[in-house]
């Protein structure tokens, strides 16, 4: 049995230029201890997807599913107050600005000690104790001083640190890091990615590594899912994906690795933007920025066609047609 | 934060200046003078007044009388009243504590009851609540003071007798004054019923004081309560499965007060002008009244150091508002690193 298993979940907002589906039917299973990639540009659904199994999803937002359980239990008929014992104990979460996502008002160690209070009804010289431990094995010096440290005497990389150490305080077994490093310099990228991973093993905790980065999954998953428009658009495992993508845009996306693009004097893009709530086309969510376009990909909307390895929400898939128009 | 402070006090002479000229000037321009007001009906000779202007030293020119008012108020003696021949400083202590009982009585009764009426309104944002609230509060903001006394007057005082309609404590109690504030006194002697007199007294003109700040207190902590509940750290406060009170009350109330706060220190000011009309309405007896009075007697000492002395009020008060902020945003108590 899987540790999260979510069919078919969507999450529709209501604004003002009307209802707007943010994510639209994804299915997504982690096991335990495993480490899932989700890739995709800005405005793909990445981040409402990780708020939804969170239940953190805004007062405008509806999500529906047909299944939602995390280690056999069903997250739609959980009562408030049961979700809550869940979200933030059993399932952690990083957020992309730590800079923003840690309180100012509060010291770093009442952040980390409220956790600890709320979940494992620890006493008070406990939790001190445990925030130390957790202060020094996400590698902040002179942890014990830093208890007392406000987020703005903190750099982005060393807040970022904190919000692991909050996030892995209570041992959750599955931890959603939401583009964790996006917001930080190169060098600090590695460090911060680095920690999750050694986390992620020493704990033998679940990870989902939501990136927009192709090259970050690469290294790190075992499987990955590709997001585009509020879909999965393509999933499989991670050296698959690379090897043989079938999907058009996982195509362009690795096409837009600087490692892959030695010797080519410009970096390929891919035009265009992630469709927003104005410019959903027909068909394929992809067609107006896809190389292989079809009518028949204008007309028709893309069911996710399952293969031997994985599944592609593709017509015209690149490694079977080799891309029709190529 | 010392350079705040700094900056901050570099701007209190300029105040000063400011202060005494204007009041010094305006009084002057309001015709009559202090001797024909005590003549009064009687008349008086004008042998008689020149001599009492005289003696008053109001036969200078004006530019004289400034300087010569400046180095006094320098000298920390702001003169005698006209009228009662008591120093103003002195008037000013005895008549202050009944000004300071009422103030702080009303922004109380604006915090006790705006605060949680904004959080509620931001939390439940778009609700009927939310926007009856600001509907009514929008009324309390522009409705005129004596008006809304009378109205209150009418209703608790005349119609269902609950309420006295002037002073501060019933003529049956005599109470020593010790501390000056008559809840305090009151407890403190051993008349019984002393201090519910004293509280039923105070009840209505702490609410007709206290409803502008009341309105923008509400307003305000709505407000800002609605910004800070949209920030990333409010979502991070939820991702680690705190209770919706929790959240609110703590990690959002804390960063939604810092703002609240400031529009809090600068109703002081709202505060004492309020208290003008609002003493005279209930013959409360403090600054506001004595103010009224001083002016109606063309008491020039009296109307000049009072303002002067609540432009001092209030300067200290917004200094301690700006160290308040400081200790509830860690960002200005350690700089920036
Ligand atoms: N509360 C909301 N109300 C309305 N629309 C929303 C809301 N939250 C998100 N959206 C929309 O949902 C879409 C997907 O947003 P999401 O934040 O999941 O993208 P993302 O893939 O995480 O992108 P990024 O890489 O920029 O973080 C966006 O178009 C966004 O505008
Ligand atoms: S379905 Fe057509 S438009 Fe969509 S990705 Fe495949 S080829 Fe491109
Ligand atoms: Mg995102």
């Amino acid at each position: 049995m899987p540790l999260l298993d979510i069919r078919n979940l969507s999450v529709e907002f209501s604004t003002r230029a009307g209802k707007f589906r943010a994510v639209d039917g994804i299915d997504l299973t982690v096991d335990e201890g495993e480490v899932l990639g989700i890739v995709g540009e800005s405005g793909s659904g990445k981040s409402v997807t990780s708020l939804a199994v969170m239940g953190l999803i805004a007062n405008n937002g509806r999500v529906v599913a047909d299944k939602m359980e995390f280690d056999g239990r069903d997250l739609r008929t959980l009562t408030e107050r049961q979700r809550r014992n869940l979200t933030g104990k059993d399932v952690a979460m990083v957020f992309q600005e730590p800079m923003t996502s840690l309180n100012p008002c509060f010291t770093i160690g009442f952040q980390i000690m409220e956790s600890l209070k709320v979940h494992e009804k620890l006493g008070r010289s406990d939790r001190r104790r445990r925030a130390i431990e957790l202060l020094e094995k996400v590698g902040i010096p002179a942890p014990e001083s830093r208890l007392s440290s406000f987020p703005h005497q903190l750099s982005g990389g060393m807040n970022q640190r904190v919000m692991i150490a909050m996030a892995i305080s209570c041992n959750p077994r599955l931890l959603i890091a939401d583009e964790p490093t996006t917001a930080l310099d190169v060098t600090i990228q590695k460090q911060i990615l680095d920690l999750l991973l050694d986390l992620q093993k020493e704990r033998g905790m679940a990870l989902i590594l939501i990136t927009h980065d192709m090259g970050v999954v690469a290294e790190t998953a075992r499987r990955v899912s590709v997001m585009y428009a509020g879909q999965v658009v393509e999933t499989r495992s991670a050296r698959d994906l690379f090897t043989h993508p079938q999907h058009p845009y996982t195509g362009a996306l690795l096409d837009a690795l600087p490692e892959r693009a030695l010797g080519k004097r410009r970096l390929p893009t891919i035009p265009g933007v992630v469709p927003g709530i104005s410019d959903r086309p027909n068909g394929c969510l992809f067609n107006p920025r896809c190389r292989f376009a079809q009518d028949k990909c204008r007309r028709e909307g893309v069911p996710l066609f399952p293969d031997e390895s994985g599944a592609a929400r593709c017509f015209y898939p690149l490694q079977v047609t080799g891309g029709v128009a190529a | 934060m010392f350079r705040f402070f700094l900056t901050r006090f570099s701007l209190i002479i300029p105040t000063f200046i400011g202060v005494t000229l204007l009041t010094f000037a305006l009084i002057r321009l309001v015709p009559g003078d202090p001797v024909e007001l005590m003549a009064g009906e009687r008349g008086i000779s004008p042998e008689r007044h020149a001599e009492l202007r005289a003696a008053m030293g109001l036969d200078k020119p004006l530019l004289v009388q400034y300087g010569d008012y400046i180095l006094n108020v320098v000298q920390g003696d702001l003169g005698n009243s006209v009228v009662t021949r008591t120093p103003v400083l002195d008037e000013f202590m005895t008549l202050f504590p009944a000004t300071i009982e009422l103030s702080v009585c009303a922004i109380l009764f604006a915090m006790i009851v705006g605060l949680p009426l904004g959080i509620l309104a931001a939390v439940k944002r778009g609700s009927i609540f939310d926007h009856s609230l600001m509907g009514i509060s929008l009324t309390g903001y522009s409705m005129p003071i004596f008006w809304w006394a009378l109205l209150l007057i009418l209703l608790f005082s005349v119609n269902l007798g609950w309420t006295p309609v002037s002073g501060r404590i019933s003529v049956m109690y005599w109470v020593e004054p010790v501390t000056n504030f008559m809840l305090i006194d009151a407890l403190l002697s051993d008349e019984e019923g002393a201090f519910s007199s004293a509280l039923s007294h105070l009840i209505l003109p702490a609410i007709v004081l206290g409803t502008v700040p009341l309105a923008v207190i509400a307003r305000m902590t709505r407000s800002s309560m609605l910004e800070v509940l949209g920030e990333d750290y409010i979502r991070t406060a939820r991702a680690k499965g705190l209770a919706p009170l929790r959240v609110v009350a703590q990690h959002a109330l804390r960063n939604a007060l810092i703002p609240v706060v400031t529009v809090i220190g600068l109703q002081v000011g709202v505060l004492f002008a309020g208290a003008i009309l609002t003493e005279t309405i209930f013959a409360w007896p403090g600054i506001g009244k004595w103010l009224i009075e001083s002016v109606a007697r063309r008491d020039y000492p009296v109307l000049q150091g009072g303002v002067l002395l609540v432009a001092a009020v209030i300067m200290i008060v917004n200094l301690l508002v700006d160290l308040t902020y400081g200790v509830l945003n860690p960002r200005i108590r350690h700089g920036g690193h």
